[in-house]
């Protein structure tokens, strides 16, 4: 009975975390559907089929997506990591510390509408480079702040060890803090990663509709009711984040 | 050949920490300096170790000014109060980590590893991770990490302290012993005025940022100030309670 009873309580797990991925193919995979007729007969990759063709609005976007979310990721989670090192051991750490909150007390979209002005005044407005500056000022605080409790007395004394050893700045950074902060690294880029990949207020307003990533995809085409269009860039927007997922967890249960 | 400091001074605001601190230090000898917490004594390893800078003073080694010179090329290794192994590495590598960094081949680095290994009572422990070791095995580890690079001078900051009576007295034995094989120059840091009397070729008191060096033991075992002329006293006392 107990074991029916787990059997059960692991498939109702196994539904919830499957349903919302199944219903998404489904739709991927039918033609546009609407309103009170949920249930087709007839099935079609053709909507996947235009990830495939090169020049797609679907294509270019996931490209996109990919080049800025990586990106965001490698140099938030790189400057977040340096400059928390830098700043321990600085004596403005407390107050520097405090502005790197700012920018998560407004909203992104507040946020953006406040950097807009200058991101106008210099030419940054609908360009890639002005999307992954804009998702630096979120994504690189969030960095320092994840990195602020990684330094403490003793990597210092470990820093020093490797220096009175012999070793130099280049030799301090590989043979030590990068193996030492592996885990913390990796789970940041991941972290900051997700918040590019899925970041939707800063990059429609800084990318003034220019830079088309596939979240903004996304609302486009449910905005034009485009069901099945707004399904597939709906699947392939959460194929990422769930393969990093996965790389994460491996990362972090390793002892 | 013989290590100088020469008037080092250094304070932190107003408050001095360090006052014209000068010694001499022959080669293969052991300097010990006996201090109470914030008496300044790390302060003076750190700067000797180039992991502080001095207000003033300097600091030679035959007609190289060592204190110009960054940590990394003095020659100078700091062993601290903690083992601090490498926890990604295990015994092996945390060992080789100083060889690793001055690009030495392959069989160089297994050859010197295991010839230390073997001089600290750690073979067979090689392959074990340093959360696999005790106290006094990580505190092995650690010092033939230091030793591997033959280091022109061994700075010790109470590396003993946290270890417990037996296994502080086997390591103090086994320090003397490998110091002697390895012809190791060194300044050992302790609060514990038997250690400084044991592992102490010369010794010293540091007082308030202040260094009273002693000619000989017996000046030292005399001196009030190191408490150990007390501390002789009270087991002579309980002697002739007992007796």
């Amino acid at each position: 009975m107990r074991q029916l009873g787990k059997l059960s309580l692991y498939g109702l797990q196994a539904l919830l975390y499957t349903l919302p991925f199944g219903v998404i193919f489904y739709l991927s995979v039918t033609p546009n559907l609407a309103y009170p007729h949920w249930l087709s007969t007839t099935f079609t990759p053709g909507h996947w089929q235009q990830l495939a063709q090169s020049g797609s609005g679907l294509s270019q976007s996931l490209g996109l997506s990919l080049v800025l979310a990586l990106t965001v990721g490698f140099l938030a989670t790189a400057l977040g990591f340096a400059c928390s090192g830098v700043l321990y051991f600085s004596r403005f750490r407390e107050s520097l510390t405090r502005l790197a909150f700012f920018p998560f007390i407004l909203t992104p979209v507040i946020y953006a509408v406040v950097l807009q002005f200058y991101f106008l005044k210099l030419g940054l407005s609908g360009s890639t480079g002005g999307v992954v500056l804009a998702q630096l000022f979120i994504t690189f605080p969030f960095a320092f702040l994840f990195f602020n409790g990684f330094w403490n007395h003793r990597v210092k004394q470990m820093a020093q060890l490797v220096q009175t050893l012999g070793g130099n700045g280049r030799q301090l950074f590989t043979e030590f803090l990068a193996p030492y902060a592996k885990g913390a690294l990796v789970t940041c880029f991941f972290q900051t990663f997700l918040i590019s990949w899925f970041e939707y207020g800063l990059t429609s307003i800084i990318g003034i509709g220019k830079v088309k990533t596939l979240t903004l995809q996304v609302f486009q085409y449910l905005n034009e009711s485009n069901v099945p269009l707004a399904a597939v860039s709906s699947a392939v927007l959460v194929l990422p984040p769930l393969i990093l997922l996965m790389v994460n967890r491996k990362f972090l249960l390793k002892p | 050949m013989s290590f100088t400091v020469q008037n080092i001074s250094k304070s932190y605001g107003a408050q001095p920490v360090l006052r014209q601190v000068s010694f001499e230090l022959a080669p293969q000898k052991c300097l010990s300096i006996l201090g109470k917490s914030g008496s300044g004594k790390s302060t003076l390893l750190k700067i000797l170790a180039g992991l502080e800078p001095a207000d003033s003073g300097a600091f030679l080694y035959q007609q190289t000014n060592l204190g110009a010179l960054p940590s990394r090329k003095r020659g100078v290794v700091y062993l601290f109060q903690e083992a601090l192994l490498f926890p990604y590495l295990n015994v092996f590598e945390n060992i080789a980590f100083g060889l690793r960094l001055k690009k030495k081949s392959k069989s160089e680095i297994k050859k010197a590893v295991l010839e230390m290994a073997a001089a600290l009572g750690l073979n067979g422990l090689e392959e074990r991770m340093p959360e696999e070791l005790s106290g006094g095995q990580k505190q092995r580890v650690a010092f033939g990490r230091a030793l591997i690079v033959h280091p022109r001078l061994l700075l010790l900051d109470e590396p003993f302290g946290a270890l417990d009576a037996h296994t502080r007295k086997e390591m103090q034995q086994l320090f003397l012993l490998v110091s002697q094989q390895e012809a190791i120059t060194s300044i050992f840091v302790t609060h514990d005025p038997k250690e400084a009397l044991v592992v102490g070729d010369q010794r010293a008191l540091m007082q308030d940022g202040k260094l009273k060096l002693y000619t000989s033991e017996a000046e030292f075992l005399k001196d009030e100030q190191t408490g150990l002329p007390q501390e002789i006293a009270f087991w002579h006392e309980r002697q002739a309670q007992n007796n």
